[in-house]
């Protein structure tokens, strides 16, 4: 078994290196701590701006630095000789001796991003105030905090459950809307649902036409950002949105399913999930089994160098197949349709990603 | 962003062959949740009005239980019982029962319910977790540690409550503005806060200098939290004639008691006339400050700067929230703010504590709140297998 598996690796590590350049760009130029992401590169040019405003550059200074935050040693390194190289494009001399004026970098973090904060000295007791200049800095650049301890929590939120089959559900957010809308893509018909009066109450339906050549095992895909379904060769669209009149036509291009069915195990399937774990992107993925086993999801993390993809967290665990995951757009979770094979319902849950201790 | 997931999809599709899965346990439901709660609520209605905070709080706890959501402006939108669960019955003041709601919206809570006890004192409290009569209960932060050698799972926030020392604003020590600054900043430097944290708070807390945590502002390292007895008795002695500052405290406060009394000792030390007076009522006109405890009401640090400011400001007339910041205010105007209100003396931030909970071995799921944010029960499971020895509480 260990050894098929290091084969699997090394037959998928070439496609892999192009796939990791092109999908994130930004984590392959972090490998190399002298580059640092655009958003970092701003920071650090509008902290010298603004020394520059305060400061004369007559005078040397000596920059020290003070690493609070989770950054590693490499990274604080990087930020501490950009800063260095934009002080003397504003004409700072900048010794390394004890001879100038202290300016010191902390470098810190808040809830929400990272904060580097330049003091600058103090000439005297009486002097009050010295400058402080602080710039937050986006943590989404961050590639890799450090945080070993955090793993990726999974938890499944009930949202719908039915006795016919269905491939795919979404709650349809509105702020215009008090009531939550629930809309299910049945393998016939497209049902929107209110939730009015603590139950969702049927709204309205929408015939799903009948491909000529019906599959044993339909596939089809809400697509909430481009607000369109794609169903058996049928694409449909609603006016003004999904919530709205529901208009099916035919179709040859479907747009892309972003789950993935596994060619050696036609029901394990798995998606990403926006967001990252550890500086690492996150994805969910089914164990395997056919359509008479219990099932569970895991999370997974995609290492910063291609391999290994390391088990993150534990899998939660369903009374049946995972028939279908589907991304929710802009959140860490997945759309998870199960047939439940104590109840013979099928039943849409949320799968939600947490990066937690 | 669709042509990347689709890359990845197609990496999955190879990588994912070459990974074995694994089993897990599973979340369970069913169970009675046992609730201790210190208040005791005489009703749930939101448009009911409560006096204590500590009521208030509790009563926010349990109606973002049974209403569907919350709006911005604080109230509840929905029908009781349109949250995840529903009131089962309910005896003001003493007990309620709340049952999960099989139709909620956002997925059944995992429990089947939950058993509130209300007007439990902080000792019943305690004995109940240990006697394993309660799986939940709010413990104050001081007795955490103790709380923890006895055996209790203890599951507490990142500190996000402050305990400050506020100077009221018609007191003679607030009214002359150069002296009422040199007043304030004398006791400041006086203050160990350090040993407030480590002897009074058990290490449960950390030495405030700022107005917002470091955690949250990133900043508050910036503000100095060490205690420099020379130079407090050097800005005492320019205070002439000497005045005696009057330092009210909530006697129903044990923390407040003993910080009060930690005060005192310091003052002392720095040659600083102070002395301590409980007030219960809040309302005493013979103080010249008091302490008063200021939570976060949000994770975003300007809002939670705005709260903080505003909860206090009843003792400044009105002078600290004047001007509230922004929710997009950059760290650099949060950080001025602060500044300003830290450097005028009129507040003095002493410790920030975290909200501390005592939780029985069949708790799962339970992760303390961050600010803002109300208790997480629909989330939380009962494990009736007895098996606890992995729990890793937040």
């Amino acid at each position: 078994m260990r050894s098929r598996l290091r084969l699997h690796r090394a037959a998928v590590l070439p496609i892999l290196i192009g796939f990791w350049t092109f999908a994130f760009p930004q984590l392959a130029r972090a490998q190399a701590t002298s580059a640092l992401p655009k958003s970092w590169n701003d920071a650090v040019a509008e902290l010298a701006e603004k020394i520059a405003a305060a400061a004369s550059p007559a005078t040397p200074v000596r920059l020290e630095l003070r690493n609070i935050s989770s950054l590693d040693a490499s990274y604080a390194a990087a930020i501490r000789a950009a800063l260095v190289n934009d002080l003397r494009s504003h004409s700072f001399r900048v010794e390394s001796t004890d001879t100038g004026d202290l300016l010191q970098l902390t470098l810190s973090e808040s809830a929400d991003s990272y904060v580097w904060v330049a003091e600058m000295a103090r000439k005297s007791q009486d002097q009050a105030s010295a400058p402080t200049i602080i710039v937050a800095v986006p943590r989404t650049d961050l590639s890799s905090n450090g945080a070993e301890s955090q793993s990726l929590s999974l938890e499944k939120r009930l949202i719908w459950e039915q006795p016919e089959k269905f491939l795919d559900f979404a709650l349809l957010n509105d702020s215009t809307s008090s009531n939550p809308r629930l809309l299910v893509l049945g393998t016939n018909q497209i049902t929107l649902y209110k939730f009015s009066d603590a139950q969702w109450r049927l709204s309205s339906t929408t015939p799903i036409p009948r491909n000529a050549s019906p599959s044993r095992d339909p596939r089809g895909t809400i697509h909430l950002k481009e607000r369109n379904i794609s169903v058996e060769g049928f694409q449909c669209a609603g006016d003004p949105d999904l919530a709205g009149t529901v208009r099916c036509d035919a179709t040859k291009t479907d747009l892309p399913d972003l789950s993935t069915t596994l060619p050696e195990r036609s029901n394990g399937v798995g998606t990403s999930v926006p967001g990252e774990c550890r500086g690492d992107p996150a994805y969910l993925h089914t164990s395997e089994g056919d359509w008479t086993q219990t099932d569970s999801i895991q999370g997974y993390l995609m290492k910063k160098i291609p391999l290994p993809m390391v088990l993150s967290g534990d899998p939660i665990e369903f009374d049946g197949p995972v028939m279908s995951l589907q991304p929710e757009p802009d959140t860490s979770a997945a759309r998870a349709v199960v047939h439940n094979l104590k109840t013979g319902n099928y039943e849409g849950y949320i799968v939600t990603a947490t990066c937690s201790h | 962003m669709l042509r990347r997931l689709a890359a990845t999809s197609v990496c999955l599709t190879v990588l994912f062959a070459a990974l074995p899965a694994r089993t897990a346990r599973r979340p369970q439901y069913g169970g009675t949740l046992r609730l201790d709660m210190g208040a005791d609520l005489a009703s749930l209605d939101p448009a009911v009005a409560t006096t204590a905070s500590e009521e208030s709080a509790a009563k926010i706890q349990i109606d973002s239980l049974i209403y569907e959501g919350r709006n911005p402006d604080g109230s509840f939108n929905g029908a009781p019982g349109s949250g995840p669960f529903k009131i089962l019955s309910w005896e003001p003041g003493k007990r309620a029962t709340l049952q999960a709601n099989e139709n909620y919206n956002q997925g059944r809570p995992f429990v089947d319910s939950i058993a509130i006890t209300m007007a439990r004192s902080v000792r019943d409290r305690l004995l109940d977790l240990e006697l394993n009569k309660a799986d939940l209960a709010e413990i104050p932060a001081q007795d955490a540690r103790q709380s923890a050698e006895r055996g209790v799972r203890i599951s507490q926030s990142p500190p996000d409550e402050l305990l400050a020392l506020v100077f009221l604003d018609d007191r003679p020590a607030a009214s002359d503005g150069r002296a009422r600054e040199i007043i304030g900043q004398s006791i400041s430097l006086a203050i160990d806060r350090s040993a407030i944290t480590t002897f009074l708070l058990q290490k449960v807390g950390e030495p405030a200098g700022a107005l917002l945590p470091q955690w949250s502002s990133g900043t508050s390292f910036l503000f100095s939290t060490s205690a420099d007895v020379p130079r407090a008795k050097e800005l005492w002695s320019q205070i002439t004639p000497s005045r005696n500052i009057v330092l009210g405290y909530d006697s129903a406060d044990a923390l407040e008691q003993s910080v009060a009394e930690r005060i005192v000792v310091n003052a002392k030390e720095a040659g600083i006339s102070l002395k301590a007076v409980a007030d219960a009522t809040n309302k005493s006109t013979n103080v010249d400050a008091r302490l008063m405890r200021a939570p976060m009401i949000s994770p975003n640090p300007a809002t939670a700067l705005n709260g903080i400011l505003q909860t206090l400001d009843p003792l400044g007339r009105g002078g600290f929230s004047a001007k509230p910041l922004r929710e997009s205010s950059s760290a650099q105007e949060i950080y001025g703010r602060e500044r300003a209100v830290v450097d005028a003396f009129r507040i003095v931030p002493l410790v920030w504590i975290p909200r501390v909970y005592g939780l029985s071995a069949r708790v799962r799921n339970w992760a303390a709140p961050a600010p803002g944010q109300t208790w997480p029960l629909a989330d939380v499971w009962l494990d009736t297998d007895g098996k606890s020895s992995d729990l890793k509480d937040q």
